[in-house]
């Protein structure tokens, strides 16, 4: 075992009183320091149960959990929490207090000063990208449930705890917003290096937030712990195939971001450029449209010859409009967006919607085949290394 | 002498009746305030515990008061000592009752989220139960106050304070020459200073509103008034006490 593992489970078994069969049997699982592993399985297997142990918010009745090499059931439970950000569906946040009391809540019960707390405050609303002036009165019914979702995950990393636990935390939210916050979690979670048990029952989120997924059955049995590309690639068993559910290849697509692969470009034009001069610059090219950019590079619109009419003095509100996606969005969605988009291309931006580059369905194909070949090389290893893994017996079966 | 009149005549000794009537209430129900939310606290949790307490501070309320005064003179002799007990001990129901319901109530996920953030019993109480069921809480102590101003009327009966003083000397001289006015200024006072002690309650809720500190700074958002209140559960124990109050 080396100083990398943050979290490990040894056998650990929980029983509830009154009952005969156990919630959780004998698990054993380690995790490593930055790392997001998520447990997923249907509900009632046990895989919340096995989080909350971890925290002691239930108790387990055998096994043993170390914590950063501290084994929890040595210490005060109180105590482990306050170090351990805890993050439920909603947020979790208490209606009665505002942004700020909500957030300061454990730096508060470790005793910090207030200026400094406040100050902390400010510092994760900033982070979680809601401006302090403006929500950090506010109560949590004046919050949308998104905005709502960002405060408590503020609220968890108030003390900058080296681990967290989201016990579905996007699960309350519409697709959409579910969406973005995954996103800006992902993107905080680049920055902050937390080791991170997440708890779901959506596969796809599982493939989209893990490093590592442990997919439970019963009594929160592991039946596979794996990265979600092996995952997809080569299911354990009949059972995690199934919970897989078809279109494992279209999911595939999920765990490549756009800024990884290589993106096509188009030609810019400043939107108060004249037409003629887009005339000019078709001529020169083999493009059928130029992009046309503000100030800041920020797309606007595909101008084609087609739009251009005699009076006009600029590009200003003429042409297709584009389809956006950000560069750490994923080709699934890159896809999906160019599916319902009216030029087949999608436009790639960064952080602050300035213009990247372009992706269309052949660098999509490129970007596939190339999963493909590294997909096949791994498992050409692995059935080297050992004849009769399941992976072979499952691209045997299909 | 006509209702004016009389009211004229006696006004030094009707206000300071007045004042001794909501005085002895007001410290009944703050008595029994501090005790049934104890009680509450206590049991919330169990729910052998919590229908034990509910059906005993039910079981006092069908005392007849009449009856339960009678009895207190024995341990606690006449005046004001066997009054506010009996008061005491009548204003507890509502208020047991609303600090469990209150208690109960609460989203399960937020009592959670409160340990799993690092909150001890104690300091989830504190902070996050009590606060949030206040609001029931404070129902169940109106409740209380209302039945306990009627009730301590009865209460001179036993040389108690108040305006049940008019009361019994306008029953005792039936026919006599101010028996009417008696009786009524008597039940009059006892009806408008139920609704004044009321209004000052409800006055107190709204002042004490959980969240409403923060919600009347934030600026930008108009504040939805459907939100703003928490959930309240004064139909129930309201109910309750109006069909047990015929016994007094």
């Amino acid at each position: 075992m080396t100083d990398d593992v943050m979290i490990s489970l040894e056998n650990v078994s929980k029983t509830y009183r009154g009952q005969k069969a156990p919630a959780v049997e004998n698990v054993s699982m380690t995790i490593h320091r930055g790392e997001i592993v998520v447990l997923v399985g249907p509900s009632g297997c046990g895989k919340t149960t096995t989080m909350k142990m971890i925290n002691r918010l239930i108790e387990p009745s055998g096994g043993r959990i170390l914590v950063d090499g501290e084994d929890v059931t040595a210490l005060d439970g109180t105590q482990l929490r306050r170090r351990i950000g805890y993050v439920i569906q909603q947020g979790g946040l208490f209606p009665h207090m505002s942004v700020a009391t909500n957030i300061g809540l454990v730096p508060k019960m470790l005793g910090w000063k207030r200026g400094r707390i406040e100050e902390r405050v400010d510092e994760l609303l900033h982070l979680v990208g809601l401006e302090p002036g403006q929500y950090r009165d506010r109560l949590p019914r004046q919050l949308s449930g998104g905005q709502q979702q960002r405060v408590g995950v503020a609220r968890a990393l108030a003390a900058d705890p080296p681990v967290m636990l989201m016990d579905e935390p996007f699960g309350a939210t519409d697709p959409l917003t579910r969406d973005r916050l995954q996103n800006e979690f992902l993107r905080l979670q680049e920055k902050l290096q937390k080791t991170i048990v997440f708890v779901t029952h959506d596969f796809d989120e599982a493939i989209k937030m893990g490093t590592r997924i442990a997919v439970l059955g019963e009594r929160s049995r592991i039946r596979q712990f794996d990265t979600p590309e092996q995952l997809l690639a080569a299911p354990a068993d009949e059972t995690v195939g199934q919970f897989i559910g078809a279109g494992a290849a279209l999911k595939r697509l999920n765990l490549r971001r756009i800024d990884s692969v290589e993106c096509g470009d188009a030609e810019l034009m400043g939107v108060e450029e004249s037409p003629t001069a887009v005339l000019r610059r078709l001529d020169s090219c083999d493009a059928d449209a130029v992009l046309t950019v503000d100030g800041q590079r920020r797309p606007l619109r595909w101008v084609g010859v087609r739009d251009l009419g005699p009076d006009q003095a600029d590009l200003r509100g003429i042409g297709l409009p584009v389809t956006v996606v950000e560069s750490r969005a994923t080709l699934h969605d890159a896809l999906d967006q160019m599916l319902t988009s009216n030029c087949g291309s999608v436009v790639v931006v960064d952080d602050d919607g300035r213009y990247c580059g372009v992706v269309n369905i052949e660098c999509l194909m490129r970007a596939i085949s190339e999963m493909r070949e590294a997909a096949r090389e791994r498992d050409r290893g692995v059935i080297e290394a050992s004849p009769g893994t399941p992976a072979q017996a499952v691209r045997g079966r299909r | 002498m006509t209702f004016p009149e009389y009211l004229e005549s006696r006004r030094d000794l009707l206000l300071a009746q007045t004042l001794e009537h909501a005085y002895i209430v007001l410290v009944s129900v703050a008595l029994a305030t501090v005790v049934g939310v104890g009680i509450g606290v206590a049991t919330y949790r169990r729910r052998r515990a919590r229908a034990i307490a509910v059906a005993i501070a039910a079981a006092i309320l069908t005392i007849p008061s009449f009856a339960l005064l009678g009895l207190l003179i024995a341990p606690l002799g006449l005046g004001y000592l066997p009054a506010l007990v009996a008061l005491s001990l009548y204003a507890l129901l509502p208020i047991i009752r609303n600090t469990v319901v209150g208690l109960t109530g609460i989203d399960p996920g937020l009592v959670e989220s409160a340990r799993g953030i690092g909150m001890g019993r104690l300091r989830s109480l504190a902070t996050v139960e009590l606060p949030l069921a206040w609001p029931v809480i404070l129902t169940g102590i109106r409740i209380s106050a209302q039945m306990t101003v009627g009730i301590a009327a009865i209460a001179a009966y036993v040389g108690g304070p108040g305006l049940g003083n008019q009361i019994f000397s306008g029953l005792a001289n039936l026919g006599g020459v101010n028996s009417l006015n008696n009786a009524l200024v008597g039940t009059l006072g006892v009806v408008v200073l139920a609704l004044v002690l009321d209004g000052c309650l409800a006055l107190l809720g709204v002042l004490t509103r959980p969240g409403r500190a923060a919600g009347s700074t934030a600026s930008g958002r108009p504040r939805r008034a459907s939100g703003a209140r928490p959930p309240t559960v004064s139909a129930e124990p309201a109910a309750l006490v109006s069909t047990t109050q015929g016994g007094h």
